[in-house]
């Protein structure tokens, strides 16, 4: 028999892990080919809209449908009258009562925008007539817009809960008030973090199908968490997880936006089912997203710290305030993570930290990168500045006194392994210059600052399981399926897992095609948030490569009567261990295993589930994460004091991520975090005055642009995590959470203004120069 | 109404009511979904093509109106399998994530590289200020600019 | 669909549009497109009936084009702001018009937007208008019988940007003696709608200012003069304290009093540094 011609992939191998490979979806991107759920056009789709609340509280006490329904073109009309009106929520595990929203709401609606009904018809003007023609009565309810007036006593009462509080967190630790004493300096600091949002270029956009005769529903969602939107639409439409396919195309961003399942998604279903299956679509026009999605929850952020005279901090107290909106989404949690990020990266004993999640008449707040850490970090890094100021400490020295180090189990349990906080931190000052420059550029009114931050990178935060899955099933002629469930919402996740795959598998990169986001197909989940993908669905994506090539193996082994343990795959080709010489091609072995003998399926499966240990949220303690991240980022501006304009020359940031799987991609997300960091820090505010945005609009929320962007120079600090793929510990939002205190620290150094309510905007700071001149006099 | 559309040089005819955009035509009529929107009101420039060479707005373009006028989409840059340099050096550079922004973003470099191969920095960022990224935070896009005029400029 | 059922007319002259421009019934002018389609749809998503009529200047090539002969610059209303921004201007003070298109609005929007449309449109916001005061620019109209009528910038602001006939084009004479400053505040940076602009000309005689304009956008009210800052400014010479000086002379109803701090703030440091500019220059 003739030998078989060479494998095309054993010339060109090369090991992926560490090689900025091309993003998969490049050439689709591009050419403008790639398919997103918002280029989704079925033959006879309906086009769904949703039937908003004018009112910001009231209470619903009719909904007429009749003359909406008889309009021609209206396929179907859905209320709380043909669901089971069953509430869904993001925190259930931990927080049972916090599940209080209904998809289409029944007795109240609570924030102007509230999902009443929702229309399917032949085209949108059909569709906006029929919601003109759905008459609702509602008895005005009066309402509650700032967070410190929903606290008050007498407030009106959005839920059940009383005072408006959703979630109270204390989190307390050691002996604060005593330790507090013993302090030589006593700092207090209030802080306003203000709303940001999201704002994915494409927005929330959803297609329903709902099989009549088998009752099975297939939705094609812009979403980062198919999984979690699975259990949400079978736990509201009281149907088996196996009945609710939810297909993740293309995702034009989502930053925690697209991470629940919303009303959109279970109307469009629903509509479908009432108008005889016909597909559904439902697409949030740019208005409907910044005033009906999940955005950043506004915090007002209290900080005291108590430290000595050579700059160790005793004791931290303070007081979180968070405005939820109108439902509780993952504000809990978002609370948590405000609060108790702050252990991973400072050494604290005494704390005493009490969040309060309150419910306002105001959009709903929700998941937004950062997950709580952006407002923390501008509090908590604005106020470890000015401590450092008041001792007359140099505020790199102030931190380098205080952080946390590898190796160690924090105050609440977290176990920090690797840990290159003290690395980023040096690092970025050399870059920067940060001894030539600190203090000593006012006379040009340039400044610099610094701001640190760590992160979670493979956290358990919601259900009793968020293990990741992946297949890793291998064709008879050596092409390759990666199946995960990881959402790849641009970050590049599905390049990334490939190559984790690729490499425990021993193949080339170039055999592997991966199929991700599909519940019908791919194993569960959790979703794209909280950075875990590399970690979580990198481990599974590596134990699914392992795994395959082990059943391989196994068959090599038995054909040519040798030990398993002897044995492995690297580099397109079977070898022995202890010499590393080749025994076979990896295709040789492969025509082995599809063999008329052994007809084995190499179907490799991975699972991987985080060891971490569940918070106890009346305490705070918990080992949340299997991995952390951290990062240091100085940032230098010039200041121009006569118009107020704030120039960020340039921005480093050094990031310890473990392992760069694809160094390329880790750089574009830093830098895509560094942009995210300056529209929170100059530009980004979402306005309410009554419930109602104000700016629901790009020309009103303003985001980065080309122009004006500051140079970045990104560092890398690999300080590979045994528990993680080849040592990758995951990456994503680290690198917005200090960023708007960094700048605002470069501010005070550049001219010696403080601002400590966000967004940094010129009039700001001419009115803080004011007020500095006039002190003087 | 009979409009005749040239788009990525190929005529097209065709009957339309008079008041679509062109956006419209392209995503529902030709179904060219490369061409996105996502505002409805000028800002994000997901929805940017050519038209005689320079980057424009479709979703405020009557189709009615650019009769007779070259339109550019970004389904008309490659040449078969062989990608626009422009095109390549924005994989190459790994300046695109989700992707949403890109074709809009690439037409306004094409518009770009085409008059001015070589542009300053600033230059780039005048040509890209209309169109949104939220991903990438620009630094990567502005040198998958700069090498694709390099390899323009040596083409020419 | 996005827009209302609509009429799209296409002239092909001048003569034509101007004739259809008095003619048409429940009509707009659709120049650049970028203030006009972009509010029929949003009016439309607000349920509101939007011109029935439209009438396109787009294939009217005679109404296209930036000329300079002689001592006369001429730019016609379909020119794109890109378009002047790209053209070779003669030296001197007209290049501040390159200063203006650079600021105005994105890319794409420059490309597609027109002189005319930033001059016509009755926003009282877009910024040509100042500019086009402080040039003593004349504009042009058409009418249905092929006369021309002439008003100054100034006069076609003072009545509030009405017009009568068709705006053609804009005339602006060049003045070896004339020097320009402009200043431009957004409401937050990026932002392509301008809090304030304004546009300081003068002749300069050996040290000494005179024949001063001030071309004012308060985006409050239409474009309007500062007359008595002018009449100060011609009584005066170049300095480095001048620009300081001339803030005395501000008129509250013009500076908008009723404007935050910080845009009063705005309008003296802009002032103050178009005329400082100017003085460092002579």
């Amino acid at each position: 028999m003739a030998l078989k011609s060479k494998s095309k992939y054993e010339d060109e191998y090369v090991d992926p892990v560490g090689k900025s490979v091309p993003r998969i979806e490049g050439r689709g991107i591009v050419t403008g080919q790639l398919k997103y759920v918002f280029d989704v056009y079925f033959p006879n789709m309906l086009i769904g809209k949703m039937l908003r609340s004018p009112h910001a509280h009231a209470r619903i006490i009719s909904i007429d449908t009749s003359k909406a329904e008889a309009l021609p073109g209206v396929r179907s009309v859905v209320t709380y009258k043909d669901t089971h009106q069953i509430k869904f929520g993001s925190n259930e595990y931990f927080f049972p009562h916090t599940v209080d929203q209904m998809a289409l709401e029944a007795d109240k609606v609570r924030y102007i925008g509230d999902e009443v009904a929702a229309v399917a018809a032949v085209d949108e003007e059909t569709a906006d007539a029929a919601l003109r023609l759905i008459d609702v009565k509602y008895e005005v309810l009066p309402g509650v817009f700032e967070i410190e007036e929903a606290i008050k006593p007498g407030a009106p009462q959005i839920h059940e809960s009383l005072n408006n509080i959703a979630v109270i967190l204390p989190v307390n630790f050691g002996n604060p008030e005593r330790v507090m004493k013993e302090a030589d300096l006593v700092r207090e600091d209030k802080f306003w973090c203000p709303v940001a949002h999201p704002a994915p270029m494409e927005p929330h956009v959803c297609v329903g199908q709902w099989e009549t005769f088998t009752n099975k529903i297939t939705l094609w969602s812009s979403s980062q968490a198919p999984f979690k939107c699975r259990e949400a639409l079978a736990k509201t439409l009281k149907m088996d997880l196996n009945d609710v396919r939810v297909i993740k195309m293309a995702v034009g961003g989502g930053f925690g936006g697209k991470l629940e399942m919303l009303p959109m998604d279970f109307a469009s279903c629903l509509l479908s089912k009432k108008a005889g299956g016909l597909p559904v679509k439902i697409s949030l026009t740019r208005e409907e997203e910044f005033t009906t999605t999940r955005r950043k929850h506004g915090m007002i952020y209290k900080i005291k710290t108590g430290v000595k005279k050579d700059g160790t901090i005793l004791a931290i107290t303070g007081e979180v305030l968070a405005d939820g909106g109108a439902y509780c989404s993952y504000g809990p949690t978002v609370l948590a993570a405000a609060i108790m990020r702050i252990f991973m990266v400072y050494k604290i004993q005494h704390f005493r930290m009490s969040g309060y999640r309150v419910y306002t008449n105001n959009p709903i707040s929700g998941a937004m990168r950062g997950f709580g850490g952006v407002q923390s970090g501008f509090a908590i890094e604005s106020h470890m500045d000015l401590i450092a100021k008041d001792l007359g400490m140099d505020p790199i020295e102030f931190r380098l006194k205080n952080i946390t180090e590898p190796n160690m189990v924090t105050v609440n349990k977290m176990i920090l392994t690797t840990n290159g906080l003290r690395e980023c931190i040096e690092k970025a000052a050399k870059a920067s210059g940060w001894v030539e420059k600190r203090g000593k550029m006012k006379n040009i009114k340039r400044g610099i600052g610094i701001g640190i931050a760590a992160d979670v990178m493979g956290s358990k935060m919601y259900k009793s399981h968020e293990s990741a899955g992946a297949i890793v099933k291998v064709e008879e002629d050596g092409s390759v399926y990666l199946f995960t469930g990881a959402a790849d919402t641009g970050q590049g996740s599905n390049t990334a897992l490939s190559q984790i795959a690729a490499h425990e598998l021993g193949v080339s990169y170039s055999r592997i095609k991966c199929k991700a986001g599909d519940t019908e197909i791919t194993p569960f989940d959790t979703g794209s948030f909280a950075s875990r993908v590399t970690f979580i669905s990198g481990n599974a994506a590596l134990l699914g490569g392992r795994d395959a090539k082990l059943q391989i193996l196994e068959i090599v082994a038995q054909d040519n009567d040798l030990d398993i343990k002897d044995l492995d795959i690297r580099a397109e080709k079977v070898i022995f261990k202890k010499d590393g010489k080749a025994l076979m091609s990896f295709d040789k072995a492969l025509e082995l295993c599809y063999s008329f003998k052994y007809g084995k399926q190499i179907i490799g499966r991975g699972s991987y589930n985080p060891k971490t240990t569940p918070i106890d949220f009346r305490t705070g303690e918990g080992n949340v994460s299997g991995s952390y991240g951290f990062e240091a980022q100085i940032a230098e501006v010039e200041v121009d004091t006569d118009t107020g304009n704030v120039k960020v020359l340039e921005l480093w940031d050094a990031h310890d991520i473990g392992k760069a799987i694809n160094p390329q991609s880790v750089e574009s997300q830093i830098e895509g975090s560094l942009a995210m960091g300056i529209g929170y820090t100059f530009y980004e505010d979402l306005r309410f005055k009554n419930g109602r945005v104000l700016n629901a609009n790009f020309a009103g929320y303003r985001v980065p642009r080309s122009i004006g962007m500051p140079k970045m120079t990104t560092i890398m600090v690999e300080t590979d995590e045994l528990e993680g793929p080849f040592g990758a510990k995951g990456m994503g939002e680290a690198s917005l959470l200090p960023t708007a205190a960094a700048i605002a620290n470069a501010v005070e150094d550049a001219i010696g203004v403080r601002i400590k309510e966000l967004p940094i905007t010129a009039d700001k700071i001419i009115k803080a120069l004011k007020e500095k001149s006039a002190q003087k006099i | 109404m009979q409009v005749n559309l040239t788009i990525n040089k190929k005529l097209y005819t065709l009957e339309l009511k008079g008041h679509e955009t062109l956006m419209e035509v392209l995503r529902e009529h030709l179904s060219m979904t490369g061409t996105k929107t996502a505002c409805q009101e000028t800002e994000c420039g997901t929805c940017t093509v050519m038209i005689n060479g320079k980057a424009v707005l479709s979703c405020i373009t009557l189709a009615a109106n650019a009769q007779g006028d070259e339109i550019t989409t970004i389904e008309g840059l490659a040449n078969g399998d062989v990608l626009h340099p422009v095109q390549q050096a924005y994989v190459d550079c790994g300046s695109v994530q989700c992707g949403f922004c890109i074709p809009g973003m690439i037409m306004s470099s094409v518009a770009l590289l085409e008059k001015n191969p070589q542009p300053t920095q600033e230059e780039i960022e005048y040509a890209l200020d209309g169109n949104i990224c939220r991903c990438a935070g620009y630094p990567k896009i502005f040198e998958a600019v700069r090498e694709a005029g390099k390899k323009m400029k040596s083409e020419n | 669909m996005l827009l209302n059922p609509l009429t799209l007319h296409l002239p092909k002259t001048p003569l034509e549009a101007a004739k259809l421009y008095k003619e048409l019934e429940d009509s707009k002018v659709l120049a650049g497109g970028t203030f006009l389609l972009n509010s029929m749809k949003l009016l439309k998503t607000k349920g509101t009936k939007t011109a029935r009529n439209i009438l396109s200047l787009a294939k009217v090539d005679d109404l296209k084009g930036i000329d300079f002969k002689g001592d006369t610059l001429t730019i016609k209303a379909m020119t794109r702001i890109n378009e002047l921004f790209d053209y070779s201007l003669p030296k001197g003070h007209l290049e501040i018009l390159h200063t203006v298109c650079r600021n105005i609005s994105t890319n794409p929007i420059r490309n597609m937007a027109t002189v005319g449309g930033n001059l016509t449109c009755r926003y009282t916001w877009t910024e040509m208008g100042a500019v086009m005061i402080a040039l003593e620019a004349k504009m042009h109209f058409l009418g249905p019988d092929g006369k021309e009528d002439i008003l100054t910038a100034e006069d076609f602001f003072k009545n509030a940007a009405r017009s009568e006939k068709l705006f053609t084009h804009v005339t602006i004479k060049t003045n070896p003696a004339a020097r320009t400053a402009y200043r431009r505040v957004r409401k937050t940076l990026h932002v392509d709608i301008p809090m304030l602009a304004i546009c300081v000309k003068t002749e300069i005689k050996g040290k000494q200012w005179y024949n001063s304009r001030i071309g004012i956008n308060n985006g409050v009210a239409f474009a309007q003069r500062d007359p008595v800052l002018e009449a100060f400014l011609d009584k005066s010479s170049s300095s480095s304290g001048l620009g300081e000086q001339a803030l005395e002379y501000l008129t509250a109803t013009i500076y908008d009093t009723r404007s935050s701090e910080y845009k009063q703030h705005m309008f003296r440091v802009s002032l103050r540094s178009a005329i400082e500019e100017i003085c460092k220059s002579t």
